[in-house]
């Protein structure tokens, strides 16, 4: 008989650490087509389980990884996976994507997602193949790096791992999957907390597919639409992330002495250009990419994975340090230890600040770079100062002070991108569920200057845009996808034609089409309709065979969003929980320009209203249109609390 | 005429080996073609002319725009990321 749906493999994976056991966890057809996959299934599965009060290190804190439906078919940058958990950062859900091949080999051994539940008394690695899963003792690989590990591991399978920083607790651990990461929100605590050192998976089953044919015309074209963008086949090959760095200082949002500024003077030393020119050894890129952003670079005679903008930023501008190869040695250190490098950097960023207000001293000042490497491992162990650094900005200024300028939202500190000259950027900072991150901000910044030069100082239009942004790339990561594919779908000559009249009407009314984009947020059933600028949606029809359209596409995102936003209330998100530090939002960048502050409040009037939310919480009406999974009993009680 | 520096960035700078150029010019709209004809075609097929400009930091617009002795041009080519 015919599957309801291919692309799925159509088991989940029920992992119980404490007493060593497996299971299937049911997950049916009508949760497929609800959910899609990825970061969006993980969240439906984890709003039905948490509970109030549910914390990080909980024993039944579950740890859910996902694939998508895309991954495995054949589909480019089509190999991404989700672990989504309580972070220990936050206290709220973290939904953290990875580049790695774990993904596919799951999909392999006949899963399209694992559970994790309890804790381990002794560290393990859980081995899963087709048939079987099994406990392996790993007290051996426990105190090992990332590579150390990864390398003491079948060489033929898929694997997970984490590093010291995981084993303590940092709450900003990463997991590894090969060179790529679950960088945020401190899934790698989470992993370390349970034991589990590792995972690997090792089959060789495929998903099906609905329409091969029509799948692989799809395929071809959208490859093509990739290598030819002037984005994601052009600046990312040649550049990858770390171009932005020169973009970002003329716009003025490359964060500086830790977002009290958005440029630095020696922005040029730690460009991507220059680390094209100098330092690139090739390019890199996740399995199934056909943009290959990633850049291999050399230390200690080892070709490793090179920095992204992230931390070219972060531990430059953001620091003061205008020494590449110091960072290109950081970006390796941390991988090493496996934790995050933008909550590392922020954190290490807010430290230098506190010194430089006399609030506290820990060692580290703006310009001084030869302890941080020191730092890092301090961090990881949790010894001396690295101890309270390794709780984040948000819970050393809850004990110093300094919350003004403990640059985070929700606990999460905020990426390199700088955002009172990138106002809608802010908004989306503010409002992402999983806190700070540029991402699940729905990245405004690609239209506000970076890539389109939209008024980037203007609230006009910006809430309705960060939303369409941010559902719609919910679900294109749902489907399995690298989220520099929704790149993609803007216009080819609106970006290599800035200059052109159509391209300056366009842009100058694209901050006035708010209401439009409000409708088809709103009313997202309503686009029945596909465009060739999003092939993902083509692809996940002719993979699975769920009818598949934009208005689909941008209810799986709505879906996702308000699942996580409610389950963050359950887990005690209070009501207007969506800010920033007042340093972004109430002083000027330039005192003599007021407009060069995030006007959040303004803008968050209009988001509420927009995503049918009060206060940051959606309504029992919003949540019962989308079809989320919860009892108006629960519902009324989460509420009751965020107000409280 | 004015001497000027023009800075290349991204795709500008990757496509010609060229992080800066010293350039007589009376406008903006002098320096593509001068550019044109001392770095060439652009290997990606992207046009000097199409690039957005900084003017000692600020950004320009203005093709018109008359260029001063020591003026730093910045070009920059598209870019996005995460």
């Amino acid at each position: 008989m015919k599957k309801p749906y291919d692309g799925y493999m159509g088991k989940v994976l029920f992992v119980d650490l404490t007493n060593r056991t497996h299971s299937l966890y049911p997950w049916t057809d009508a949760d497929r087509r609800r959910t899609l996959g990825g970061k969006v299934m993980a969240a439906d599965i984890l709003l039905r389980h948490i509970q109030f009060g549910m914390q990080a290190f909980d024993e039944d804190n579950w740890i859910v990884v996902t694939t998508g439906p895309l991954t495995g078919c054949g589909c480019p940058n089509s190999s991404r996976f989700n672990i989504s958990t309580i972070s220990p950062l936050t206290g709220i859900l973290t939904s953290s994507n990875c580049g790695g091949d774990f993904g596919l080999w799951l999909k392999r051994c006949g899963y399209d997602a694992v559970i994790f539940t309890g804790k381990s008394k002794t560290p393990v690695t859980v081995s899963i193949t087709h048939n079987d899963v099994v406990f392996v003792d790993a007290s051996s690989l426990w105190g090992m790096t990332t590579t150390e590990t990864q390398e003491r591991l079948p060489r033929r399978s898929g694997k997970l791992v984490i590093g010291p920083a995981g084993e303590h607790k940092v709450l900003y651990a990463c997991v590894f999957s090969g060179e790529r990461t679950a960088g945020r929100g401190g899934v790698g605590a989470v992993f370390g907390d349970k034991k589990l050192k590792a995972v690997t998976a090792f089959g060789t089953s495929l998903p099906d597919v609905r329409d091969r044919e029509k799948l692989r015309n799809t395929n071809e074209k959208w490859v093509r639409t990739l290598k030819t963008h002037p984005l994601t086949g052009r600046q990312l090959p040649k550049l990858g992330t770390a171009g932005l760095i020169a973009p970002m200082q003329a716009h003025s949002i490359l964060a500086t002495k830790n977002f009290s500024a958005g440029r630095f003077d020696g922005f040029e030393k730690i460009c991507g250009e220059e680390l094209a020119e100098k330092h690139l050894v090739r390019n890199a890129a996740c399995t199934t990419c056909a943009i290959r952003c990633a850049r291999m670079v050399k230390v200690d005679d080892k070709i490793v994975k090179g920095p992204e903008l992230e931390i070219l930023g972060l531990l430059g501008a953001n620091i003061l340090n205008d020494d590449i190869e110091k960072i290109i040695r950081w970006n390796y250190v941390l991988d090493e230890l496996g934790m995050d490098s933008i909550s590392a950097a922020g954190t290490v960023a807010f430290a230098m600040e506190l010194k430089e207000k006399g609030v506290r001293d820990f060692g580290l000042e703006f310009g001084k770079t030869d302890n941080i490497e020191e730092m890092f491992h301090k961090i990881a162990y949790r010894e001396g100062d690295g101890d309270i650094l390794a709780d984040g900005s948000r819970k050393m200024s809850e004990r110093f002070g300094g919350k003004e300028y403990a640059i985070h939202a929700k606990g999460m500190e905020l990426a390199a991108y700088e955002p009172r000259h990138a106002v809608g950027h802010g908004l989306g900072y503010a409002t992402a569920n999983r806190g700070g991150c540029h991402l699940n901000a729905g990245y405004m910044v690609v239209v506000e200057g970076l890539g389109l030069d939209v008024d980037s100082l203007t609230p006009h239009g910006k809430a309705a845009l960060a939303i369409m942004f941010q559902n719609l790339m919910e679900a294109v990561s749902a489907g399995g996808e690298c989220l520099f594919t929704s790149y993609a779908v803007l216009p080819g000559f609106l970006i290599d034609k800035p200059n052109w009249p159509l391209t300056k009407i366009i842009l100058a009314a694209f901050p006035y089409v708010g209401p439009v984009v409000n409708l088809l947020s709103h009313f997202t059933k309503a686009a029945k309709i596909n465009i060739p600028l999003l092939p993902e949606s083509y692809a996940i029809k002719y993979a699975t065979g769920i009818p598949s359209t934009m208005g689909a596409m941008l209810t799986w995102g709505a879906y996702g969003y308000n699942t996580e936003r409610i389950a963050n209330i359950i887990l005690g998100q209070k009501a207007d929980a969506d800010q920033l530090p007042k340093r972004l939002t109430d002083e000027a960048q330039n005192p003599d320009d007021p407009r060069t502050k995030v006007p959040l409040d303004k803008m968050k009037k209009v988001y509420n209203r927009a995503r049918g939310w009060k206060n940051g919480v959606p309504t029992w009406h919003r949540l019962k249109t989308l079809g989320v999974p919860i009892t108006r009993e629960v519902y009324d009680a989460a509420v009751k609390e965020a107000y409280r | 005429m004015a001497n000027v520096t023009v800075k290349l960035f991204g795709v500008f700078r990757v496509d010609t080996h060229t992080p800066s150029i010293a350039l007589q010019a009376e406008k903006l709209k002098d320096v593509f073609p001068a550019l044109q004809d001392k770095l060439g075609q652009l290997d990606s097929g992207l046009q000097f002319k199409d690039a957005t400009v900084y003017i000692n930091g600020e950004s320009c617009k203005k093709k018109s725009r008359a260029l001063q002795d020591g003026d730093e041009i910045w070009l920059l080519s598209p870019a996005s990321g995460g």
